[in-house]
């Protein structure tokens, strides 16, 4: 694979940051649990390259990309990174050969020592140092060119860290979780899942392949990872007393990397850890029998009906009395019960949950936080956001549940000793505040993008493209713009001003929730508004197939005009901007508020002048008999006058005559 | 002297004092009485010259007694000349049946008085012609602004202007 040959066709080629071409036609392996293609660089020709298709839903650790854009020797970092069309690849440098799982047999002692314990441990070192975690070390993502050299690590930056760990290579407190949901961990995680690496090439096999994952936790929980690894096979001296501590279940008795560099004094060192107590009597749930509280605990999270009716009922603290002999987790248990008995709100459907929460905390001091059958670590709820976003509601309801319960806070307070207490409260309250926020973007949908940084957009939209920037986005949306019914189709959904309110420096919250208002006339604009706003800050350059998308969405606001002359105007004004393309005009236009005052005073006075009309009619209907009564009196006036005139008139020529 | 003080007291008890609605009909009375006894030919004359507006001044009830009043100006002004050849003739009775007698004065006073009465009943109809006339003309102008204001601002589209 180092010496990958050149592209011979170049019909699947497309290019990734113009400078890399992907050949589409020709798949690889798959390569840490991705599809992976070859890759050639165009400026220098060189062929040795892969490119690693990045899955929608499954963003990428932005963290540990930044990290390594200083290349690590002994690993395969990434290059470069981008879209063409509805597909994101990650261009690395090609493995230097095959997996390990492409070697058959054992290893030998010191080709364990010196080609994989050392190398591996020097790569951990400096992940360490710059405060990030590998998480994907497992044979088929670990890689030699041939046998004799140092091992290199494969590529974990391309997905959620650890989602594609099998149980065997995690700690049961992250095999358990959901995949995504694993967080990114401790380099102690790392160092477990090299010593179980180290088992496995010792071993010449992989040990359990045929138990399935929850087989394969609970002989961890209840045997201990080295037994339940090691079993009655023996491992090489130096190997085993490494390995042991390696896979010890509390990660602060693991070996640092550094100590592991030096195999001898890692050998020697010794941590004395308390084996896990068992009970005289298994007790009974679900229909499982467990022995100990470990393994209690993990069974009570996959099955929390069944874990909540036992420390309702009591017979749970029974049994951590009697039968397990701690009388001090009984009495811890049987408080908790007694105080959430207390402190639950009436008329609260759900206040197991919370106390199942906390008693796993009790009984497995190791364990992630558990909640209605679901385990994650707080670093790892971004992630299982993105992963269940439109495809696993009832996934994403428990999430939503986690976060509005501000649950993580709460978590972080039962293991204080063991966490930082005050960020994830501070963290917990900061996802609570996003997920309340109220609008089109729908706050978990905003929280999923914040969360995840590099997760593209999921708007239906925008489906044919990868769209994981607002640049990108403004380009999408006017190459669909031509495709689309204008009149039927709002071009911000949900996703889209989801993603515009979390990846937007500012705050848009203000457009965010006048998108979804009842308001006709807010409803339209604020689609126009949350564009310009990107086109302006991004200088996105015209963009005249939107323009008119946007133009033909703004009659309710045109409609608001009340001048028909005036409104008739601004229509022909907004039409003539279409062609331009540039939308804060368009907004200007519409808005104008200087000339919405004027229209509406004016339609004031006319509405004024509307009424007096009216009334003047109504009265003129009305009044025939007002005018008739004026009539008969004028008229009987007229007569009287006329009669007095001629009164006058004789009785001056009488006097003259 | 006790009867007298309740009297007055209940009287005085703002009770509306009626006004003396005969008064001047007695008034009337006695100076149409002084007439015919100091001036029995002007009496004559006067009373069958006016004759026609005696009758319309009591058949007619309007307040104002408005027909009446222009039947009893026309038929005064048709009795001046009468009178005065009635007065300046010796003021006899003679003179007096000759000129009630004469067809064409008591004709000329009936025929004013006529022409009194039927004024009093056209110019209304008249005046309400006209009154009828400038109210279409007016309502014409104003359902004309009307239109123009309703095309111009499209009122009838909405209840009211928002802001």
């Amino acid at each position: 694979m180092a010496n990958m040959p050149p592209s011979s066709s170049r019909s699947g080629d497309s290019l990734i940051a113009n400078q890399y071409a992907v050949d589409r036609a020709r798949p690889l392996a798959p390569v840490g649990g991705l599809a992976a293609f070859p890759a050639i660089d165009r400026a220098s020709g060189r062929t040795d390259l892969i490119a690693v298709q990045i899955q929608r839903q499954l963003a990428p650790r932005p963290r540990l990309m930044q990290m390594l854009s200083t290349p690590l020797d002994g690993m395969l970092a990434p290059l470069a990174y981008g879209s063409v069309g509805d597909a994101c690849f990650a261009i690395a440098t090609a493995p230097p050969g095959p997996n390990l799982l492409a070697r058959p047999g054992a290893w030998s002692e010191s080709e364990l020592l010196d080609c994989v314990l050392r190398p591996v441990a020097r790569v951990l070192e400096h992940l360490q140092q710059r405060s990030v975690t590998h998480r994907n070390i497992r044979p088929d993502n670990v890689f030699q060119a041939v046998p004799g050299q140092p091992v290199v690590l494969g590529v974990a930056w391309t997905a959620p860290a650890a989602m594609a760990q099998p149980a065997l290579f995690e700690p049961p407190y992250s095999a358990m979780c959901l995949p995504t949901g694993r967080g990114d961990g401790s380099i102690a995680d790392d160092v477990y899942a090299l010593g179980v690496l180290l088992v496995c090439l010792a071993l010449g096999r992989i040990p359990h392949r045929n138990l399935d994952e929850q087989a394969v936790i609970s002989r961890k929980l209840s045997l201990g990872t080295y037994a339940a690894l090691a079993g009655d096979d023996r491992l090489p001296p130096i190997i085993g007393d490494l390995v042991r501590g390696m896979v010890a279940e509390d990660p602060e008795h693991r070996p640092t990397p550094t100590l592991l560099l030096d195999p001898a004094s890692a050998r020697g060192r010794r941590v004395a850890a308390r084996p896990p107590r068992r009970a005289q009597r298994p007790f009974t749930i679900a229909n499982r029998d467990v022995w100990d509280a470990r393994s209690l605990a993990y069974t009570m999270a996959g099955e929390p009906e069944a874990g909540i009716n036992a420390l309702r009922s009591g017979i749970l603290e029974y049994w951590l009395r009697r039968s397990l002999g701690d009388a001090q987790l009984a009495s811890h248990v049987e408080e908790l019960v007694r105080q959430r008995n207390v402190d639950a709100a009436p008329g609260d459907p759900d206040t197991g949950s919370p106390l199942l929460m906390r008693a796993i905390c009790l009984l497995d001091p190791l364990a992630p936080l558990c909640w209605r059958g679901i385990a994650l670590w707080p670093d790892g709820i971004g992630p299982a956001l993105g992963a269940a976003m439109g495809t696993d509601s009832d996934t994403t309801s428990r999430l939503q549940d986690i976060i509005a319960y501000e649950e993580i806070g709460n978590w972080a307070a039962m293991r204080a000793d063991r966490c930082d207490f005050a960020m994830l409260r501070v963290e917990s309250r900061q996802q609570r505040s996003w997920l309340q926020q109220r609008g089109k973007d729908n706050g978990v949908q905003r929280l999923t993008y914040l969360l995840n940084p590099l997760l593209p957009c999921a708007s239906p939209l925008v489906a044919n493209r990868w769209v994981a920037r607002l640049a990108d986005l403004m380009v999408a949306l006017e190459d669909v713009a031509g495709r689309v019914d204008h009149n039927q189709t709002d071009p911000v959904d949900a996703h889209i001003a989801a993603f515009i309110a979390a990846r937007l420096e500012r705050r848009v919250d203000s457009e965010v929730v006048d998108a979804d208002s009842k308001s006709e006339e807010v409803q339209c604009l604020a689609p126009l508004r949350l564009l310009a706003q990107i086109q302006a800050r991004l200088r996105s350059g015209p963009l005249p197939a939107l323009a008119g998308w946007l133009a033909d969405r703004v009659g309710p606001a045109i409609a608001r005009w009340h001048n028909r002359q005036r409104r008739g105007e601004v229509r022909e004004r907004v039409t003539a901007m279409v062609p331009h393309g540039h939308l804060t005009p368009m907004l200007a236009v519409l808005e104008d508020p200087a000339g919405r005052s004027a229209d509406v005073r004016g339609a004031r006075a006319a509405e004024t002048t509307l009424m007096r009309i009216d009334r003047e009619l109504s009265e003129i209907a009305n009044g025939a008999a007002v005018r008739s009564a004026a009539a008969f009196k004028v008229g009987q006036e007229i007569a009287a006058g006329i009669g007095l005139a001629a009164l006058a008139t004789v009785l001056v020529v009488a006097a003259l005559g | 002297m006790a009867r007298r003080k309740a009297n007055v007291s209940a009287g005085g008890d703002g009770a509306v004092r009626q006004p003396r609605q005969h008064s001047l009909v007695w008034l009337q009375g006695l100076l149409c009485g002084a007439l015919a006894t100091l001036a029995t030919p002007t009496a004559l004359l006067l009373g069958v010259l006016l004759g026609p507006a005696l009758l319309a001044v009591t058949f007619d009830s309007e307040p104002g007694r408005p027909v009446g009043r222009s039947v009893a100006l026309f038929s005064m002004a048709a009795s001046v000349r009468p009178l005065k050849t009635l007065w300046l003739s010796g003021h006899t009775m003679q003179v007096a049946a000759g000129l009630v007698g004469d067809l064409q004065v008591v004709g000329t006073a009936w025929s004013a008085a006529a022409a009194g009465w039927l004024l009093a009943q056209i110019l209304p109809i008249a005046v309400r012609t006209v009154l009828e006339a400038l109210g279409l003309a007016r309502s014409a102008q104003l359902k004309a602004e009307r239109a123009r204001l309703v095309s111009e601002w499209g009122l009838e589209d909405q209840a009211e202007v928002e802001p």
